[in-house]
């Protein structure tokens, strides 16, 4: 047993190793030379973590052949558009001004439902809203909507805003988010008088999440009570 | 690309060409030893009705010796059920060699050496392998 146990933590830890070297994308994002890939390396990796008889090498070759088959296959796909459209697929439109593409839908194997799924998804529901539609070679359906059916933007609307500003986490469940002071213009002290002067008896372990923007504007909530916010606290 | 990526790969392109370099090394030179060693018994033991002799009794464990060393690392390598074959042959080699059963013993080593020309087979790169 104690075999087994090691075995799981070293593919374990090489599995991990292998999905970060790879990179960070979703599964819906995948192409799908990397979807085969992630299948084929949760296969591997369970035969020699439960096969004693199996050498744990016989685990790790292939996925590490993968690994390097992996960025051949990414790097071909970067120089090459050519062999980027042969290895990842093309983009198609399946809807256009002419409506639903027929072709193209039979080329990409889909029906007329998978496309209303997928236009539902993105919050049209009439196939008169869409101008275009995109498969994209990921799977993911992209709509540009009809122009009277897109949503309406500050721009569109010629309304006057402020930068959108994005609050910067300083405590969260009861710690001190370390990296993000600096990144707030601000010190520990700064988080912990705050706390003092605005948050009553509760103590920094109380706090659920405490946030603040470029504006000065902080919110805080602690784990028993409901949000508050405070305004130019200090500008960051 | 980042540089850790670049190194992290280059490191195991490396690792994949060391190992299959040292799975060649290892099985072809394991197995030469072991048929070199037969060989060396045949020839010491060809047309004997006694083969309880010294010298056989001393290759047979120069073969044993042999074969384990090669086997254990071996055993990194491949599923160590598939190469288990040699190890029991060698095991009744010296029961035959102590009883003094010439047939079997030649039997057993005749084994062996079959045993060792199959595992070139599933073991190194060859194209049967590979298809």
């Amino acid at each position: 047993m104690l075999t087994i146990i090691l075995r799981s933590i070293i593919i374990y830890l090489i599995v991990l190793f292998v999905f970060r070297i790879m990179g960070k994308r979703q599964l819906g994002q995948m192409q799908p030379f990397e979807l085969v890939l992630t299948l084929i390396i949760a296969d591997l990796a369970t035969i020699p973590m439960a096969e004693i008889a199996v050498p744990v090498l016989h685990g790790v070759v292939p996925l590490f052949t993968l690994v390097i088959l992996h960025f051949l296959l990414t790097l071909l796909t970067r120089v090459s558009t050519k062999m980027s459209g042969i290895i990842s697929g093309k983009p198609v439109i399946v809807i256009n001004n002419k409506g639903i593409d027929y072709k193209a839908m039979k080329k990409l194997n889909i029906t007329i439902d998978d496309i209303f799924e997928a236009m539902r998804g993105l919050g049209f529901f009439s196939l008169d809203q869409v101008e275009y539609a995109i498969m994209e070679t990921n799977g993911k359906l992209s709509v540009l909507p009809k122009a009277e059916c897109a949503p309406a933007t500050n721009e569109s609307v010629g309304a006057k805003v402020e930068p959108a500003v994005i609050p910067v986490n300083l405590v969260s469940e009861g710690k001190i988010m370390k990296d993000n002071l600096p990144v707030a213009g601000v010190d520990e002290n700064f988080v912990l008088d705050f706390l003092k002067k605005n948050a009553g008896k509760a103590k920094l372990k109380d706090v659920l999440v405490m946030t603040i923007d470029k504006n000065g504007l902080v919110y805080l909530q602690l784990k028993t009570g409901s949000k508050q916010t405070f305004e130019n606290v200090r500008a960051a | 690309m980042k540089i850790f990526s670049k190194v992290m790969l280059a490191l195991i392109f490396l690792f994949l060409i060391g190992i299959s370099v040292a799975e060649e090394i290892i099985v072809s030179s394991g197995l030469k030893a072991v048929m070199s060693d037969c060989l060396y018994i045949e020839t010491i033991s060809d047309e004997l009705d006694d083969v309880r002799t010294m010298d056989i009794a001393l290759a047979v464990g120069d073969l044993e010796y042999h074969w384990k060393k090669s086997e254990s690392d071996m055993c990194y390598m491949v599923n160590h059920k598939n190469i288990q074959e040699i190890g029991l042959e060698i095991a009744k080699m010296k029961v035959y060699q102590k009883e003094n059963d010439p047939k079997e013993f030649r039997a057993c080593m005749e084994a062996i050496k079959a045993y060792s020309q199959s595992y070139l087979h599933f073991m190194g790169a060859s194209v049967h392998n590979v298809l």
